[in-house]
């Protein structure tokens, strides 16, 4: 048995699959594909795989991993051939890695940059931000296992810019914790912005996700 | 990086990959590159909609026109259609999102009468009028056809027309016809109507008159037109294993009702049971061959990477070439590690033995339909299941190590008495004492039986099309029998609510003065009827009162041999005169043999083809 990482985009005419349907979607792909997956004992025999940090429903990315196991071993050229071509538009393979022992860790990813578009009414320039980020704690509600309670997420905002706006939108860049010791989605930085940034006042909003990050690296 | 309109609305919904498209071997073109948009509707969820295998079929048929865009509309959930509704957004096609307001012809597949409600509902959504007369030429064409097709009196004044029988050739042709009158300008749809109420099959509500008695009965069902002829036969594929079969097949994101293969054996059944329409609105029984099967399985595999297949019939085990299929089947899923279903089989040894085969680990339960508690009554309705059939299956089925036995019956037949009310109780107990009288040893622990029932509803071309429908306080009192009757807690009773029994019983046998109570009644909120959440029946009896129409009339009431029922002028093949012989045997408790052991001269001999020239 090998082990190989694959890097995956997914775009907007997928961006509303559940983790979950991901996963199926997946397993089907793999059958297409004819690779000899690793497959689970049991019942319902499925090819097994690792999906790290899995994507909220609504959300595009170009930044994925997964790992996965086969039966043999393939140039990462011929397995990402393989797999795009049984995976339905929207996703694609970007690249692959044959990954021996524990050389590379996806528990390990603690971090992942977004591009998040917001229209908003009111204003906001960069100082704005710059105040934001000076903010000794930025409390907002948060949803957790045991119900929504406040918390400060200031520690887990790595970075932040405003990268474009005009009177109707603007464009924002964020690098924010994941993983199981924080978990901090856009969505809660942008009801802080809300909160601690007068006369700006958030709507509707888009989130890409650019890259998962373990550290200040990018696996692949 | 933009946000779209569908994106604000989207976010709001649940299971948004409902209304996305996009799945794979999901048909894209060009819309400007073809002649005909054709949406094909059906009137309920994503989830049932992508389940059904007619529209897999006519859907693909249709697409491998380079003229036609065939695309789905399915009924949007109540939470899509209020976002709808607030950001002005239309009823829309899945493939290219576009609305379908202005499409050339929408094509709703009439699975169940408690989708009507549901078809009104979408053409509102597409800002298209109801009735078919209120269209104009500017209006896509709105047709139907399905099982409710042989009685769509009850929504004939919103159909332009219908089809009847199988599609997968009159399908094009009335599509070739549409081409036709599209290039010379689409004058008057008219003109359109006219040149395919000539085509086998097809139905033109608006070119017949039917007029009624002083007691509401029917007088007469009249042509109004020169082209559109007294009666309208059905159609049906003559060598069906020829029969367009798909072979590939859309794979849902989200999970759907049947996410699987599904292989169709064959279309009719011989079994005859006098209460089931599809066994005799789909005669004469055709089958396909084994090897086309065969290789139709492992191109549907290959090209979806489904784990699970499954056969289609009405009733797996009449399929003549059953172990041929089976050996090959189990050759091609034991090597992929595809799970292979077998719904519709009848219990005896080889099939035990086959499911020893497919089910190696889990024992699911297993499904008997005696349809009746007693022998007499299985007589009368015909379903040749007789108590030791299935007290010696579930013997094998518990020595065999399987707990969970589930047992389907209807109340309400005609002549039941109470005595065939508690026979289901005592059949139930019967079933039990089988798996008691098996050594401790030899069986498994912890026996299941679930007994349910739901209401007997009679429908059109049966032997029990004349038949009163029991009143609701009648099922109620004989829903509290047969509670009653269950003495053990090892028997789960449940049974179904009989509202929408009600409903459906009114539907199916009614005519056209209930087409603006379905109008009214979706006017009033009434939509999903099929949903118990969204079912208002309280809502559906006002709009039945407003309007002076009285429900019973439809549903309980006993019809002579010699009433114009509303369906006079429909040809199924079966013949009104075998319907009659059939009901009268029922009535004497006579049984009649299936079509391979003696041809029971129905008429369907006519289509020329099938288990008739066996």
């Amino acid at each position: 048995m090998s082990n190989y990482i694959l890097k995956y985009s997914r775009d907007d005419r997928v961006k509303y699959i559940s983790h979950l349907d991901f996963v199926r979607m997946f397993h089907r792909a793999a059958r297409r594909a004819e690779l000899p997956f690793v497959f689970s004992q049991g019942f319902n025999p499925h090819p097994v795989m690792t999906v790290a940090q899995p994507l909220s429903v609504g959300v595009t990315s170009d930044g994925e991993y997964m790992k996965v196991g086969f039966d043999g071993e393939f140039s990462p050229q011929d397995l990402t051939d393989r797999l795009n071509a049984a995976l339905p538009p929207g996703f694609k393979i970007l690249s692959a890695r044959k990954v021996e022992g524990k050389e590379i860790d996806l528990t390990k990813i603690d971090r992942a940059e977004y591009w998040v578009k917001v229209e908003y009414e009111g204003s906001i320039d960069a100082q704005d931000i710059a105040d934001f980020l000076n903010e000794p704690r930025l409390i907002v509600m948060k949803k957790s296992k045991s119900g929504v309670k406040e918390s400060d997420i200031r520690p887990y905002i790595y970075k932040l810019d405003l990268t474009g706006s005009d009177e109707k939108t603007a464009a924002f860049s964020m690098t924010l914790a994941v993983g199981s010791v924080y978990n901090l989605k856009p969505e809660s930085v942008i009801d802080a912005m809300e909160k601690y940034i007068d006369g700006f006042k958030p709507e509707f909003f888009a989130v890409h996700r650019k890259s998962l990050l373990c550290g200040d690296v990018d696996y692949l | 990086m933009t946000i779209a309109l569908k994106d604000k609305i989207l976010s709001k919904v649940t299971k948004p990959t409902r209304y996305t498209g996009g799945e794979l071997n999901a048909v894209i073109k060009d819309p400007a590159s073809v002649d005909v948009r054709f949406g094909f509707c059906f009137a309920d969820t994503y989830e049932i909609a992508m389940s059904h295998l007619g529209l897999k079929i006519l859907y693909h048929t249709l697409n491998d026109r380079p003229d036609t865009y065939c695309e789905r509309v399915f009924a949007p959930w109540t939470d899509m259609e209020e976002q709808m509704k607030e950001r002005g957004m239309k009823l829309f096609a899945l493939e290219s999102g576009d609305e379908v307001t202005r499409f050339d012809i929408l094509g709703f597949t009439m699975q169940y009468e408690l989708s009507y409600s549901n078809i009104v509902n979408m053409l509102m959504l597409a800002d298209i009028p109801v009735r078919a007369r209120d269209r104009d030429e500017s209006y896509p064409i709105v047709c139907g056809g399905g099982p409710c097709a042989y009685n769509a009196e009850p929504v004939a004044d919103i159909f332009d027309f219908f089809m009847l029988g199988e599609g997968e050739e009159l399908i094009h042709e009335v599509t070739d016809e549409y081409i036709k009158w599209k290039k010379s300008g689409k004058k008057n749809k008219k003109d359109y109507l006219e040149a395919i109420a000539k085509i086998e099959g097809v139905y033109v509500p608006s070119f017949y008159d039917v007029e009624y008695n002083a007691d509401g009965t029917i007088k007469s069902i009249t042509p109004n037109n020169p082209n559109s002829p007294a009666k309208i036969r059905k159609r049906i594929m003559k060598d069906f294993d020829k029969t367009y079969a798909p072979e590939t097949i859309i794979v849902p994101f989200g999970e759907v009702v049947h996410d699987r293969v599904m292989l169709e054996l064959m279309r009719g059944c011989l079994r005859g049971c006098r209460f089931c329409q599809a066994g005799y609105i789909y005669r004469p029984l055709r089958e396909r061959k084994s090897d086309t099967l065969l290789s139709l399985a492992d191109k549907l595999l290959s090209c979806s990477g489904y784990d699970e297949i499954s056969l289609s019939s009405l009733s797996t085990s009449d399929f003549s070439g059953l172990r041929d299929l089976t050996d090959g089947l189990l050759d091609i899923t034991e090597k992929k590690k595809i799970g292979l279903s077998l719904p519709s089989l009848r219990i005896d040894n080889f099939s035990l033995e086959l499911m020893e085969k497919v089910q190696k680990v889990r024992k699911s339960g297993i499904t008997f339909a005696p349809e009746a508690g007693t022998q007499r009554l299985r007589d009368v309705i015909n379903k040749n299941i007789t108590e030791e059939n299935i007290v010696r299956s579930t013997a094998l089925l518990f020595s065999g190590g399987w707990t969970n036995v589930k047992l389907y019956f209807m109340i309400g037949l005609p002549t039941e008495t109470a005595e065939d009310v508690e026979g289901i109780a005592d059949l139930a107990h019967k079933v039990l004492d089988t798996y008691y009288a098996i050594p401790k040893e030899e069986r498994a622990k912890q026996v299941n039986i679930t007994v349910s029932t739901s209401s007997f509803v009679p429908k059109p071309f049966t032997a029990f099309q004349w038949e009163p429908m029991n009143t609701r306080d009648m099922l109620i009192e004989k829903q509290n029998m047969l509670k009653g009757a269950i003495r053990s807690k090892k028997i789960k009773y449940n049974w179904h609510d009989n509202k929408t029994s009600y409903l459906e019983g009114v539907f199916a046998r009614g005519d056209r003065r209930l087409c603006e109570v379905i109008i009214r009644a979706v006017e009033k909120g009434c939509k999903f009827d099929g949903w118990d959440e969204h079912f208002k029946f309280d809502t559906w009896l006002e709009a039945f009162d407003e309007l002076g129409v009285d429900p019973d009339f439809y549903c309980t009431r006993a019809r002579d041999y010699d009433e114009i029922l509303p369906w006079e002028h429909i040809d199924v093949g079966v013949t009104k005169k075998f319907l009659i012989r059939e009901s009268e045997k029922a009535r004497a408790g006579e049984t009649t043999p299936n079509c391979r052991e003696k041809c029971a001269g129905c008429g369907a001999n006519s289509f020329g083809t099938g288990v008739c020239y066996e």
